[in-house]
């Protein structure tokens, strides 16, 4: 493949993932947040106001990145993919514009109140602050999960050639914004940065528990950690079935490679492990479990057909063209397959944590597990992207119909900027240094403030 | 002019681009101050502190103004943004380098740490607010795309056809009409980022800090009002040449701006294109300079509310002075007028701009509604005194 291709994909994945390890904890973290800071109004004892102090500037420190790493994409677009920025701007610019407008503005804005207005607004705009700026970070990416929705399934548009050529129009907006991959995906979206935060809460409060720091305070924000986390990873089991329900739907080739399907079969399974040889297009092993799962999955039915990657392979090449349009099975398949995996853990460590948590401090087995799972969502978190996003491939629109030749559809390789590999090159590499070196400080900072004892009680007199 | 939705787009994008100058704008003027007038580290944290709690909600107005011009004018935000990639990736680079300074630098107490964020606010907030200036002269100086589907391509759009890394220096170099226009106004932006700086500095902090503050903003206004009447002239003489008249439909411009343009054009260029409508330049182009020599007059007396408005209206009065000179360009190709990006060819849809326009009018007043709330309650006075009482209180206090 064309060099300027292969690093500009390799940008975008490096930023992508960059930003994803920041966004999700500012998702379920604004929540959180808010929540305790209305505990403290409400009740207006002091040991809320030190929760909330505690946990927000772990918050803030995340923030920070997520905002820079944020830029970066937004300007990305254009930047690597202008043959796909004028092919697909009068749909997906739209998303990002309000995006800024609805939530952008209300999440930094408001962010400022939260961090600076203690003792400084009024309680009532206080909490109204903390409340906004969980609201606005959810509707960010309702908004930017609406954009990438549509790439998965580009549907309210049609073809059209303009002035300068070729081109995706819009041609219902209300189809852009009910699009069902684009409503399951914001659910499934955020539905993991609140199980991330739970996590992430849970851990650091793990972490102060053992070593019997303020232990009051870190039992109650572990509490309301195991609420949340519960509520959100047993949801997160029934959004992410409907989720790959929609996607069979549409993406074909997506969940035959999610499951290495070769061949098509009638009534298939869904296995635990498999390792597929590309080149010959088998699986090299496969631990299946009971036959009929993955089609009762999908379609309700232990017997429906489910079509293998070889004979999409042949079809699309019959509409499309030549070429390949078999994504990479076995990152497809593995990521799907640990993601799914550590979902049903994370059901399992909240009910755990349920019912340990009356002696929560004494459990030291428990409470080191809680701190050993503060990686995992994130790791789960980016399996969930890489499945989505190189499951899609080789497009980067994945035709809205792919039985029909017209839809609107654009290839990956297509859709990139016309630049110099140098050019790329430069950009990708010093890209990569700088987060490096930023999510290392900024991890070193959270590491600080998170096992930071906060003021002991007699002290908060002030 | 005419009233149409793309032009309405047009007058948006305006509106934008002026809302995150006078509001990021003074952003990077304390950012450069920031390398000049603090004697000390708490001096640091009270310039810090001045813009602590509203930069982040003042750099959303550059991510809108990018999204809306992908949304707007898809195929001017493809060209340009690829066109001047690495431009653009050094301005991405301090603005990331800001984001963290402000967060990550007091947090730490060590010299080092402290020094290396301090070069890192003071270089992130200078080059954008140099290239910013250098952006928007080369776009209005002409850069030398062409409109690929005029040679048959129905996908690539509009390609810059220089390669790297003539295109990157071609942006500075004096010796192209773009790049020459490029640094004219990248320069003049700089100085005026550091005068509206001062102004905020004056409205929000006390102590010998401004008095420093305004002493530099002295020493640079006239050469401000010097550079600023210099873009001006040199923007009177800017001309394009028309490569084949016979593609002039390429534009799709309608027929009465067609016409408009006819008067300019001289065999096969078009002279004076940036100055189609002089009476009003001129009058936006004195009337900013007056805003400059009343802030001279409202530093000297402190008032920093007034001060600030006067900064605030050269910002306002010097874009629309340009956005009056592009208008309905808004690339012009210096390869043949004929490729160039308008605001017809490059617009997205009327549907679209329809569905955009009504968010913009719901949410833009809503925002700078909100934004100007939380401003005012953010307008107490900062000092040196104040922050240390503040930060022996509460050591963990949330402050930069
Ligand atoms: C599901 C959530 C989600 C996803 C998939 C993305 N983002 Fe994001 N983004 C957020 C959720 C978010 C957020 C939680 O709202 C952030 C994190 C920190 C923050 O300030 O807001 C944010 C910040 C953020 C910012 C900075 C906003 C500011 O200055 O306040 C920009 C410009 C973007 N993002 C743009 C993008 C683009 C172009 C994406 C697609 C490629 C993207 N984000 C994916
Ligand atoms: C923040 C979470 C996200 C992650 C971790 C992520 C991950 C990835 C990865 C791994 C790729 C490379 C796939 C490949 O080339 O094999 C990619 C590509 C891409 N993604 Fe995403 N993605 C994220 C969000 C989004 C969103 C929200 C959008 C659109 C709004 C988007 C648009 C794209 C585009 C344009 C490409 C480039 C084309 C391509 O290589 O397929 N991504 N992303
Ligand atoms: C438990 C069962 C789960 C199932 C069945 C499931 C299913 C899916 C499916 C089908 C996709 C791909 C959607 C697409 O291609 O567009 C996906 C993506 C994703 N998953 Fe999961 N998931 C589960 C659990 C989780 C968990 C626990 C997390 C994180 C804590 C997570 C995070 C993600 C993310 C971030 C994405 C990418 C965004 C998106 O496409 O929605 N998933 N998931």
């Amino acid at each position: 493949m064309d060099l300027v291709v292969t690093l500009s994909r390799l940008q975008f994945a490096m930023t992508a993932f960059f930003h994803f390890i920041f966004v999700p904890m500012t998702l379920g973290m604004s929540v959180l947040v808010a929540i305790m800071v209305t505990l403290y109004y409400k009740t207006g004892k002091e040991i809320y106001k030190r929760m909330a102090k505690f946990w927000t500037k772990l918050f803030a420190i995340n923030f920070a990145l997520g905002v820079a790493t944020g830029i970066v994409h937004e300007f990305e677009f254009g930047m690597n993919w202008s043959v796909y920025s004028r092919f697909v701007g009068d749909i997906f610019g739209a998303p990002l514009a309000f995006e800024g407008l609805m939530a952008f503005f209300l999440e930094s804005i408001f962010m400022g109140v939260l961090l600076f207005g203690w003792d400084r607004v009024p309680k009532k705009i206080h909490t109204l602050s903390a409340w906004l700026v969980a609201i606005g970070s959810n509707i960010s990416a309702f908004w930017i999960l609406v954009a990438n929705g549509w790439m998965q399934h580009p549907v309210g548009a049609k073809l059209a050639v303009g002035p300068a050529g070729k081109k995706a129009v819009l041609t219902n907006f209300f189809d852009i914004i009910l699009n069902p991959v684009a409503d399951t995906k914001f659910m499934h979206t955020i539905t993991a940065g609140f199980i991330l935060s739970a996590i992430f809460v849970l851990g650091v409060s793990a972490y102060h528990l053992l070593k019997k720091n303020a232990v009051e305070m870190f039992k109650k924000s572990a509490y309301i950690a195991i609420i949340f986390g519960l509520i959100s990873s047993l949801g997160e089991l029934i959004i992410g079935h409907m989720h790959t329900v929609e996607i069979a739907k549409v993406q074909p080739t997506k969940i035959a490679a999610a499951e290495a399907l070769w061949e098509t079969q009638k009534g298939p399974t869904i296995s635990l492990a498999a390792w597929a040889d590309e080149k010959a297009q088998k699986n090299v092993f496969e631990i299946p479990t009971i036959p009929g799962l993955l089609s009762l999955m999908l379609y309700t039915d232990p017997n429906a057909k489910v079509e293998g990657l070889k004979d999409l392979q042949k079809k699309f090449e019959k509409i499309w063209g030549p070429g390949n349009y078999i994504p990479p099975v076995n990152l497809t398949y593995w990521s799907f397959h640990i993601m799914v995996f550590l979902g049903s853990f994370f059901v399992l460590l909240f009910l755990l944590a349920l019912l340990k948590y009356k002696d929560l401090e004494n459990c030291h087995w428990f409470l080191k597990l809680a701190i050993i799972s503060i990686p995992l969502p994130y790791i789960a978190s980016w399996f969930g992207w890489a499945f989505a996003e190189v499951g899609r491939q080789p497009w980067i629109v994945y035709p809205a119909n792919w039985q029909d030749p017209n839809s609107v559809a654009l290839k990956t390789a297509e859709a990139v900027s016309k630049l110099t590999s140098v050019e790329v090159l430069i950009s990708y590499i010093v890209f990569l240094v700088i987060f490096t070196g930023l999510a290392i400080a900024d991890f070193y900072l959270l590491a600080k403030y998170a096992s930071k004892v906060p003021q002991a009680d007699e002290k908060e007199s002030y | 002019m005419n009233f149409d939705l793309q032009t309405i787009w047009f007058i948006l994008i305006g509106v934008l681009l002026i809302a995150y100058l006078i509001t990021d704008g003074f952003d990077f003027g304390v950012g450069i101050l920031y390398g000049f007038i603090p004697k000390n580290d708490i001096e640091k944290r009270v310039l810090l502190n001045s813009v602590g709690p509203v930069w982040d909600g003042n750099e959303v107005w550059l991510i809108t103004a990018g999204a809306a011009v992908f949304a707007a004018f898809p195929e001017a935000y493809a060209a340009l943004f690829s066109g001047l990639y690495i431009a653009l990736f050094i301005v991405l680079v301090c603005l990331i380098f800001r984001a963290c300074a402000f967060e990550f630098r007091s947090k730490e107490p060590s010299p080092g740490w402290r020094n290396f964020w301090d070069k890192a606010l003071f270089i992130g907030s200078a080059l954008p607010a140099l290239l910013i200036g250098v952006a928007i002269g080369n776009v209005l100086g002409g850069l030398p795309i062409i409109n690929s589907a005029i040679y048959g391509d129905y996908l690539s759009g509009f390609v810059y056809t220089e390669k790297f890394p003539i295109n990157f220096l071609n942006l500075i170099n004096p010796f192209t009409q773009h790049g020459f226009y490029g640094l004219l106004i990248g320069i003049a932006g700089f100085i005026f980022f550091i005068l509206h700086g001062v102004s905020w500095l004056v409205w929000k902090v006390e102590g010998k800090l401004v008095d420093r503050a305004i002493n530099i903003a002295k020493k640079l206004i006239l050469p401000f009002i010097v550079l600023f009447i210099l873009c001006a002239i040199v923007g009177y003489g800017i001309s394009f040449k028309i490569g084949d008249p016979s593609k002039l439909s390429y534009l799709a411009l309608p027929n009465n701006l067609l016409e408009s343009l006819k008067p300019y054009i001289h065999g096969n260029t078009i002279v004076h294109a940036l100055f189609r409508f002089p009476t009003i330049q001129t009058i936006l182009i004195v009337l900013a300079i007056i805003c400059t020599l009343l802030f001279y007059r409202h530093i000297s007396t402190r008032n920093g509310k007034c001060a600030f408005a006067d900064t605030a209206l050269i910002a306002a009065l010097g874009t629309l002075a340009g956005a009056f000179g592009a208008y309905p360009l808004l690339v012009p190709s210096s390869i043949g007028i004929e490729h160039s990006i308008t605001v017809y060819n490059g617009s997205a849809s009327t549907l679209t701009l329809t569905v955009m326009l009504l968010a913009a009018l719901i949410f833009v007043p809503i925002v700078i509604a909100y934004q100007t709330w939380v401003y005012k309650m953010f307008l107490y006075k900062i000092s040196v005194e104040e922050l240390e009482k503040e930060l022996k209180a509460e050591p963990d206090a949330e402050a930069y």
